[in-house]
């Protein structure tokens, strides 16, 4: 082993030592530190993680068998609104934010964020919502006694929504606790983006900077397109449900499908915003494990831009049945099959990174080797159902469901499990266990793909997204046990996560500062990092500071 | 140990002391459980708005006092010690024997205006075989013309050969549209992929690109367009993609190359043009 000495240190600090006597519960409630908003949006995210697994466990409990009462149909649309709503707001949003809030300014040399009290904000605010949320299941019978949780679906469409036909106020709750979700999301937004472009360490020009920190970028300005329509849709329908407008109200001049328009209009690029950091987790942790440079980094950050602004322009794919003529069906057939471009160079690149590399396999290179096999398979079902004709066969089947969980559970959370395993050293100290690791990720990957590969079939046999049950004559028995028996063993692999988390963090082994021998700034810190990260401010002069510290006789900068 | 740094929003400093850094406050989760509040009320009663506004108005001013006149930081205490930058692999020993061990890329390659120069002409010169085409063929020169275009006119798809002989301007420029995006692009492919393989330029850009793209097109004609599909003369299309090929790949070739960012990474007297070649990419170990 060298120990190579390369540099009297970028930081130059231990790790804090001893316990300080304070009072934690005021610490954390009022900490304006990135790294501790960081770990409040990931463990407020884990919890609404359970929330929506067990949802989903209810809901895979009453189609495993037909003819099934287990739930009531009243209770079967609760469930999917509120677990697609959580997953999506209360899961896949604050848990991405909050590993961005933790990584980004360590890995650009910043101490914090720009804005740390409006940091603090934007999580609270975020936290408050999710709760707003579900106190629905205990006070969204409102006046007239009607109702309870939310049970419009997570894209509530027109006129379902309206107040005759959702009276009460369980769809006040869904869209009021959506309204605040997005004050905190554009709120991260600012603060992403005003770091990235401010604070980043003397040397750190755009071209050098991580390509997570680029995602997070480019993530961050599509919040601020997609989430202000959402926002501004949510207005306007709580005007319509209190002052009596007619926006969406179709019995008096309003328009459904410009609930539909706004809605997929932060719908789509919502997909994007979520999968981008996780294409960041990619792009870091596949290099790592397959000790190589990424393979090109331009084509890379050119390749995300693409992806943002084509985004942008695809949301009326999910709007094809609503017949909106040849010329929008031709434009938007085309936007959303020109966007598997810059995806497949992604994919090309990934592949070509590990391509005679020295891989080791580690669990984060397990979930990433996963997410890249997944998100090739979810993104090839989605050119099927970017064709217009075959979606109007198959829009709101199973099939679109089983697509969209490839992309959401086979990519994304694929990739925050990978993300989970490769950073939760630096955020504790501790390693997570390797053998729990490698039993989470075989059984999740069995669960993932007994659940969602045989949930396509079903689809295309027929079977309608949000139905309450189903004949038996109809076929589609035996697939949905099979789907339900994977859903049992994906949800029984987040439980060997979950203790994981928990155990590691008191008896995982010690990691030390780089325990990957990585090549990002955040490894040159304390596991933890102190409160101001980095004692001296650091300076770079490649996208890889730590290989030219460890190099000095080779470092990257003489060829970039 | 809290003082007032006079900093600007998002800057930390070093003192003395130790780092400036802003100082823990509750007032943002106040005010944002004050926001949440009112507009929990609008769900529960105006009670709760109004315990919400008053608990917003109150963190409003907490969180004011925060930032105005200036933010309220506090020095943290730095312990300092030094961390060893090192790799757990044995690579650096290894590294040094391997005299290359990186994989360089090429060192030259064709600008993108070289691609769009290639493209350009090449649609221009496939124009002649296609003209020629319609004019042996039909009659008229406009046939392959608005034949190109009714795959973006559905209205078209029943016309018969009589009707896509005569001139329409509408035809016209969708054609023309299509056509010159596709050279281009094509163009651009060109500019990349010709200096991968630079033996045999006539051979790779003139016949093998042509055979390729058209076979690429054979299949996927019925998708993009079904009308070009049904009445298309594959023979005058490989000649026309020949000619295509032919005049770009030598217009692309006419242009000047230029360095890459892997030229900086040769030594000084090989980039001075003083000792030896660039060595070549084929032979270079990879990267570890």
């Amino acid at each position: 082993m060298s120990t190579t000495r390369a540099l009297d240190g970028i930081d130059e600090t231990l790790a804090p030592q001893g316990r300080r006597e304070r009072n934690l519960i005021y610490e954390w409630l009022s900490t304006v530190d990135h790294k501790k908003i960081g770990i409040l949006y990931i463990v407020y995210s884990l919890i609404f993680l359970l929330i929506a697994g067990f949802e989903a466990m209810l809901m895979r409990i009453q189609l495993a068998v037909p003819d099934n009462h287990f739930v009531s149909p009243q209770t079967f649309n609760e469930l999917f609104t509120m677990h697609g709503t959580t997953m999506v707001f209360f899961v896949g949003m604050p848990i991405l934010f909050g590993f961005g809030n933790y990584l980004v300014p360590l890995m650009i040399g910043a101490r914090d964020m720009a804005f740390p009290r409006l940091n603090a904000f934007s999580f609270w605010i975020s936290a408050f919502a999710g709760l707003l949320l579900y106190f629905s299941y205990f006070g969204g019978s409102g006046l007239y006694a009607a109702g309870s949780a939310p049970s419009v679906g997570w894209f509530a469409y027109a006129p379902l929504t309206a107040k005759v036909f959702s009276p009460g106020h369980s769809t006040d709750y869904w869209t009021l606790a959506i309204f605040l979700s997005g004050i905190g999301s554009i709120g991260a937004a600012v603060n992403f983006v005003t770091t990235i472009v401010c604070m980043r360490c003397k040397g750190m020009r755009f071209g050098r900077m991580p390509l997570l920190v680029w995602l997070y970028l480019v993530t961050a300005c599509l919040v601020f397109v997609a989430v202000s329509p959402l926002t501004a849709a949510q207005i306007m329908l709580t005007l319509d449900r209190y002052l009596g407008a007619h926006f969406f109200d179709t019995q008096a001049g309003g328009s459904a499908v410009l609930w539909m328009h706004f809605f997929w209009i932060f719908g789509h690029p919502e997909v994007y915003i979520l999968v981008l950091p996780a294409f960041g987790f990619a792009s870091e942790i596949i290099p790592v494990f397959s000790r190589k440079a990424i393979f090109g980094y331009p084509a890379m950050v050119g390749a995300t831009v693409a992806i943002g602004f084509i985004s942008l322009g695809v949301w009326a794919h999910h709007m094809f049945t609503v017949g909106l003529g040849p010329s929008a069906n031709t434009f938007f057939v085309f936007a959303t099959m020109v966007i598997s471009v810059p995806t497949g160079i992604k994919i090309f690149n990934w592949l070509a990174t590990i391509w005679g590399g020295k891989l080791i396999f580690k669990t984060p290179m397990l979930f990433s080797i996963a997410f890249l096999f997944q998100f090739l398979i979810g993104g090839l079902t989605g050119i099927m159902l970017s064709v217009a004709p075959f979606d109007w066969q198959l829009g709101n089947s199973y099939f679109v469901v089983a697509h969209f969980h490839y992309i959401l559970v086979g990519a994304i959370l694929s990739m925050i499990f990978a993300a989970f395993y490769y950073w939760y050293p630096k955020m504790t100290g501790r390693m997570l266990s390797e053998t729990i690791g490698k039993w989470h990720f075989w059984l999740f990957i069995i669960g993932f793909h007994l659940t969602f590969d045989f949930m396509h079939i079903p689809g295309l046999l027929g079977m309608p997204r949000r139905i309450y049950t189903y004949e038996a004559n109809r076929g589609w028995g035996t697939l949905n046990m099979i789907v339900s028996i994977g859903a049992a063993i994906q949800a029984i692999s987040i439980l060997i996560f979950a203790y994981n988390l928990v155990h590691s963090y008191f008896k995982g082994k010690a990691a030390g500062h780089d325990p990957w021998d990585a090549w990002t700034l955040e490894w040159s810190t304390p596991s933890p990092p102190p409160d101001y990260n980095f004692a001296v401010e650091p300076a770079v002069n490649s996208r890889r500071p730590l290989w030219d510290l460890k190099h000095p006789d080779d470092p990257d900068s003489d060829y970039e | 140990m809290t003082e007032h740094g006079g900093t600007e929003p998002g800057t930390h400093s070093a003192s003395h002391d130790g780092v400036l850094m802003p100082v823990p406050t509750p007032w943002p989760m106040a005010f944002a459980l004050g926001v949440a509040l009112i507009i929990a009320g609008m769900v529960t009663s105006w009670v709760i708005s109004l315990l919400g506004l008053v608990v917003a108005l109150r963190a409003a001013v907490g969180w004011f006092r925060e930032v105005l006149p200036q933010e309220n930081h506090a020095a943290v205490p730095v312990r300092a010690e030094t961390i060893t930058i090192s790799t757990t692999r044995g690579g650096p020993a290894q590294l040094a024997a391997l005299a290359r061990h990186r994989k360089l890329l090429p060192i030259e390659t064709f600008s993108v205006t070289a691609g769009i120069k290639g493209g350009l002409a090449g649609g221009t010169a496939m124009i002649v075989p296609a003209a020629i085409f319609g004019w042996v063929r039909y009659h008229s020169i406009w046939y392959a013309v608005n034949l190109l275009a009714a795959g973006g006119f559905v209205s078209w798809a029943g016309q018969s050969n009589a009707f896509l002989a005569q001139f329409h301007l509408l035809g016209l420029l969708a054609a023309a549209g299509i056509h010159t995006v596709a050279s281009l692009l094509i163009g651009m492919l060109y500019g990349a992929m010709l200096p991968m393989f630079p033996r045999k330029p006539i051979l790779t850009a003139g016949f093998i690109a042509p055979f390729i793209w058209t076979s690429v097109l054979y299949s996927a004609l019925g998708v993009i367009s079904p009308i070009l599909n049904a009445r298309i003369d594959w023979l005058w299309f490989v000649i026309s993609q020949i000619a295509f090929g032919l005049v770009c790949g030598f217009v692309v070739n006419l242009q000047v190359k230029v360095r890459t960012p892997q030229f900086q990474a040769l030594p000084f007297a090989v980039r001075a043009g003083l000792q030896g070649g660039a060595p070549n990419p084929g032979n270079e170990n990879k990267k570890q």
